[in-house]
């Protein structure tokens, strides 16, 4: 039985009166692939908050590595890769200082290194010494991913990665998925419609305010449906 | 039970008050030196006394939240706060009425009364925070917080304020203290005053707690009400 | 909670210390690379805009040409209002500076970035503390020469013995101002908030300080003014720790 990375259990969120998320169950698995899609303003970057230990549930009970974030120890979060709404990004730093400030707090051998080697993933190598007010939406989007993923996580949380990305963007990032999952960490990301990724068991959820439902598709509905979908 | 509490803390804290106030203006005899104005001393100490316990038990509670979450800490707190700068203006309000004949002044930076008044200080901004920033669990975990640093600045305040007096002596009178009492009666006024504060200030806490928690409680409903207008429980 | 209490379980290490000494002095190690690290580059973003110490240097100085258009340059008790002077500033420059030193991570949210990175909480605090002293020391060297430049040399090597007093009450400071920062970002009217709940907390310190200032530019030595300083320390220690302890409570949002 594998462990699990993360667990919500019957979770709500309110903001004060308001509910956001509510009945939420949800369990992600190294090697398990996952998209939540929903309307704008569901909540889906909420869960992500939640999902991550940013923002405490209102009930209910969210395991990170089969602790809850508040007891988890410091050092396990090395293993948690996220891209929010927000990009995480100092303005004023250029791209590679951004990744090697966070090589560094992440605590990886040769900071400068790695930064330089996941510029060239992501594609920003020529770029790399802009200071990342001057990037484009798209660039820093990619950085954003870049920057969740430097520390090679166990569980990568993203919100929306897609949204800002051209053909070739959302191509590279379909294969860091890919490659992720080759080495058995979880991918979790949410969008705005259902996506396919070629070569991935993607799980497809839905966000109401009902909580999560897992859709699952016959094959006949699926083909109809992929010409309406995104192939990635 | 809660009524029972409620009705017992009640009827004691009026009795008590009562024989405190016949102990003030009937039994003791008047002091000397000072004569009828000393009186004001009963309810002066009593009410300081209060004050501090009130901002102990902001810190208390605040650092209970931290630990257990519950929200009745929080709310312990903010109610105790409350309560803490009422009896805080009400010492330096009776230690002005007593200056006043006394030193013929309204104010003095003696070292008693400064701590007091920022103690009164401390108690604004918690009350402020609260004021401006409402009962979110970000804020309740704030003011825990303010609370805790609170109560642990108050002992450094008071040394140096005494430090910083005994710099100037110039300006300080000692004023009546309890060393300062000769007469057991007046011993015993001042302890039976400073029980009926105490018993009030318990029942008023406990009174202010109970709107807290429905207040919570109706914040509590109104989201399952929202829930139930989301659909969420289709 | 401390880091010190926390040994992270050996499943799952992947970085080049696992199996280096002794789980204590992996994370005190992991905590200095931390602190460091967010130091460092908390200083290079300030090197490069100048906004905060512009701000800052620029305060104090009008406040110290406001004390002394006030008090007047010379008389008896210019040791008194040079030394008001300076705290006045210094408690403006470090609300100022504490709260600049942590809003730098309220642009893209950068301090989710950091809450989610392996850094304690604590180690923030620390870092941050470091870096709203090294703001106040830019407002205090400014004050300084102020100082000589309006008095006139006068004071002389009481200056050079101000230096420590005023390190010591900038510590304690920076140490409340730096807890309590988290409130201007968060609330409408935090920033004019954070002076009111910070001066209450900080009258110990600011009559230590205040009378050991006077004291020392009247020309009298630091012993003489021991017991000042030993309330200093004991204030610093006591708010570096609580801070310290405390930080983690106020940084989580919702």
């Amino acid at each position: 039985m594998t462990e699990a990375l993360l667990q919500a259990q019957r979770i709500s969120k309110f903001f004060g009166d308001r509910p956001v998320l509510h009945g939420i169950n949800f369990t992600a698995r190294p090697g398990q692939a996952a998209v939540i899609v929903g309307r704008n303003g569901v909540g889906k970057s909420t869960l992500i908050r939640v999902f991550c230990g940013l923002a405490r549930p209102s009930a209910g009970r969210l395991l990170l590595f089969g602790a809850e974030p508040v007891h988890l120890a410091a050092a396990q979060f090395r293993r948690l890769g996220v891209l929010l709404h927000q990009t995480l990004l100092y303005p004023n730093l250029s791209a590679r200082e951004n990744l090697e400030f966070y090589a560094e707090i992440y605590a990886l051998a040769e900071p400068a290194t790695h930064a330089a080697r996941w510029l060239e993933r992501v594609g920003l190598q020529r770029a790399a010494d802009e200071p990342v007010s001057a990037l484009s939406r798209g660039m820093e989007q990619r950085l954003g991913i870049a920057r969740a993923l430097l520390a090679d996580p166990d569980l990568i949380l993203l919100d929306e990665p897609f949204s800002a990305l051209d053909r070739d963007g959302s191509a590279m990032v379909a294969g860091l998925i890919r490659e992720a999952l080759a080495r058995r960490a979880a991918v979790l990301f949410t969008a705005h419609t259902p996506l396919e990724i070629e070569g991935v068991d993607l799980g497809l959820f839905k966000l109401e305010s009902s909580g999560l439902t897992p859709l699952r598709e016959e094959p006949r509905r699926r083909a109809l449906r992929s010409l309406l979908r995104r192939r990635l | 039970m809660k009524g029972y509490l409620s009705v017992t803390l009640a009827t004691t804290s009026c009795l008590a008050m009562l024989a405190a106030l016949f102990m003030v203006f009937v039994y003791v005899p008047t002091e000397v030196d000072q004569g009828i104005v000393q009186r004001i001393f009963y309810f002066h100490l009593p009410c300081a006394w209060v004050a501090f316990l009130a901002f102990g038990i902001v810190a208390i509670a605040g650092a209970l939240y931290l630990w257990l979450g519950h929200k009745i800490w929080d709310e312990l707190g903010y109610a105790a706060a409350e309560l803490g700068m009422v009896f805080c203006t009400l010492v330096l309000v009776t230690g002005s009425i007593w200056a006043k004949p006394i030193w013929g002044t309204w104010w003095t930076w003696d070292s008693r009364l400064t701590t007091t008044f920022i103690l009164w200080l401390l108690y604004g901004g918690y009350l402020l925070l609260r004021a401006f920033a409402g009962d979110s669990d970000e804020i309740a975990r704030f003011a825990a917080v303010l609370g805790i640093v609170g109560v642990l600045d108050v002992p450094v305040i008071i040394i140096s304020v005494r430090l910083w007096r005994t710099i100037h002596p110039a300006v300080l009178l000692t004023r009546q203290g309890e060393h300062g009492l000769q007469d057991p009666r007046m011993v015993a006024t001042l302890l039976v005053s400073l029980g009926a504060f105490t018993i009030m200030f318990i029942w008023l806490l406990w009174l202010r707690l109970t709107t807290l928690r429905l207040r919570t409680r109706v914040a509590m409903l109104r989201r399952n009400l929202a829930l139930l207008e989301a659909g969420a429980y289709r | 909670m401390a880091a010190f209490l926390n040994f992270s379980p050996a499943g799952g290490d992947q970085s080049e210390g696992a199996g280096r000494g002794n789980p204590f002095f992996r994370s005190l190690l992991a905590m200095l690379e931390g602190f460091g690290a967010i130091v460092r580059k908390d200083l290079r973003l300030e090197v490069r805009s100048g906004e905060s110490t512009v701000a800052l240097v620029s305060l104090s100085i009008l406040i110290l040409v406001v004390m002394v258009l006030a008090f007047g340059p010379g008389g008896a008790r210019r040791a008194e209002v040079a030394a008001a002077a300076l705290w006045i500033a210094l408690i403006f420059a470090g609300t100022l500076g504490a709260t600049r030193a942590l809003l730098a991570e309220r642009e893209s949210g950068c301090i989710r970035g950091l809450l989610l990175s392996p850094v304690e909480p604590a180690t923030i605090y620390a870092a941050k503390l470091a870096v709203a002293l090294i703001f106040m020391a830019e407002a205090g060297v400014a004050v300084l020469v102020v100082l000589v430049l309006f008095f006139n040399l006068e004071f002389g090597g009481g200056l050079l013995r101000l230096i420590p007093v005023a390190l010591l009450g900038a510590v304690g400071l920076a140490a409340l101002c730096t807890l309590l920062a988290t409130i201007s970002g968060r609330v409408r009217a935090g920033a004019m908030l954070l002076p009111v709940l910070v001066v209450p907390l900080f009258t110990p310190a600011l009559i230590a300080g205040s009378k050991a200032s006077a004291a020392v530019l009247a020309g009298q030595p630091l012993s003489a003014v021991a017991t000042w300083l030993k309330l200093l320390c004991a204030f610093d220690v006591l708010f570096v720790a609580a801070g310290y302890l405390l930080f983690e409570h106020v940084i989580l949002e919702d």
